[in-house]
């Protein structure tokens, strides 16, 4: 009764295989970046862009819109959210990212920080 | 007088998922990803597509869905549940009707917890507008693996036993 049929199986080893294989992907596409950026968006747009540096290590920007209301920090090399109005708080909960690519979610207030690569010489505002 | 019963057992059936939703978002899980649950209601709308059939299950997930955010109050959390749950119950369905000679129970639910996840993240990317939410994925198909088969293993051992009380009720008076 309670056997995986061969179907099953297979079924659970594909998808095992598919979803390690992708983890590594983002993972090597995340390293191929030096100069690393914050991009804070509100409902798909853009509205911070904070490039790390040693002297805002520490700092918390308040992120206030019409969705809701996030307080994000800023580390060495890394962005966390310390304090938002959602009600699973799951953005908090996931703590430090640091990789290009890597992102941090809430999506009661319609917010994304995603963390970007860029190629030297594009970053065109520099928010301290 | 069967249709009135059937109407009851479905309202149990959405009963016993928004309890289930509920006790599930109050459980301390370690955080692996957002969006990472245990799926625990996804149970009960599986073993509504085996006892019942396909319109039955869709409707009771739905209604599921919508309870649950009455309950809960978080209005934009709907859509990401409502597309999950839909697309989790059509593609069971296909998965139990046409090959449920390779696949048991526990493929079904598997497929199930995969289509919620690709759902929940297909609609969450295109309302944040960002494709990025798509490197959540892998790490949401890893858990969906383990959280499908437990889930499939439980609804095996519901439905042997429901199955047939239901066929009692419903075809021997």
């Amino acid at each position: 009764m309670n056997k995986l049929t061969k179907g099953d199986k297979i079924l659970i080893f594909t998808i095992l295989v598919v979803s390690l294989l992708s983890l590594f992907y983002t993972k090597r596409l995340a390293t191929n970046f030096d100069e690393k950026y914050v991009s804070i968006q509100v409902d798909g747009e853009e509205i911070k862009k904070i490039v790390f540096d040693k002297s805002i290590i520490g700092k918390t920007i308040p992120i206030e819109s019409e969705y809701g209301y996030n307080l994000i920090e800023i580390g060495d090399e890394k962005v966390r959210v310390i304090e938002a109005d959602c009600p699973d708080q799951l953005d908090v909960k996931q703590g430090y990212i640091s990789r290009v690519g890597e992102v941090i979610v809430c999506l009661p207030n319609r917010l994304v920080i995603e963390i970007k690569g860029v190629a030297e010489g594009e970053v065109d505002y520099i928010s301290h | 007088m069967k249709g009135i019963k059937r109407m009851i057992f479905l309202s149990l059936l959405v009963s016993i998922g928004l309890a289930l939703s509920l006790f599930e978002s109050m459980m301390p899980l370690p955080f692996i990803a957002p969006g990472a649950k245990l799926g625990l209601s996804n149970m009960v709308i599986l073993i509504t597509l085996v006892v019942f059939g396909f319109k039955e299950a869709l409707t009771v997930g739905t209604l599921k869905s919508i309870i649950f955010t009455l309950a809960t109050g978080s209005v934009t959390s709907l859509f990401y549940s409502l597309s999950g749950s839909v697309l989790s119950c059509i593609l069971m369905f296909i998965i139990n009707h046409r090959f449920s000679n390779i696949f048991s129970l526990i493929g079904v639910s598997i497929f199930g917890a995969v289509a919620h996840n690709f759902g929940q993240v297909l609609v969450a990317s295109l309302m944040m507008s960002n494709i990025r939410i798509f490197s959540y994925l892998p790490i949401l198909l890893l858990t969906s693996l383990f959280t499908g088969y437990f889930v499939g293993l439980t609804s095996k051992f519901a439905v042997k036993n429901l199955k047939s009380s239901f066929d009692n009720i419903f075809y021997s008076n």
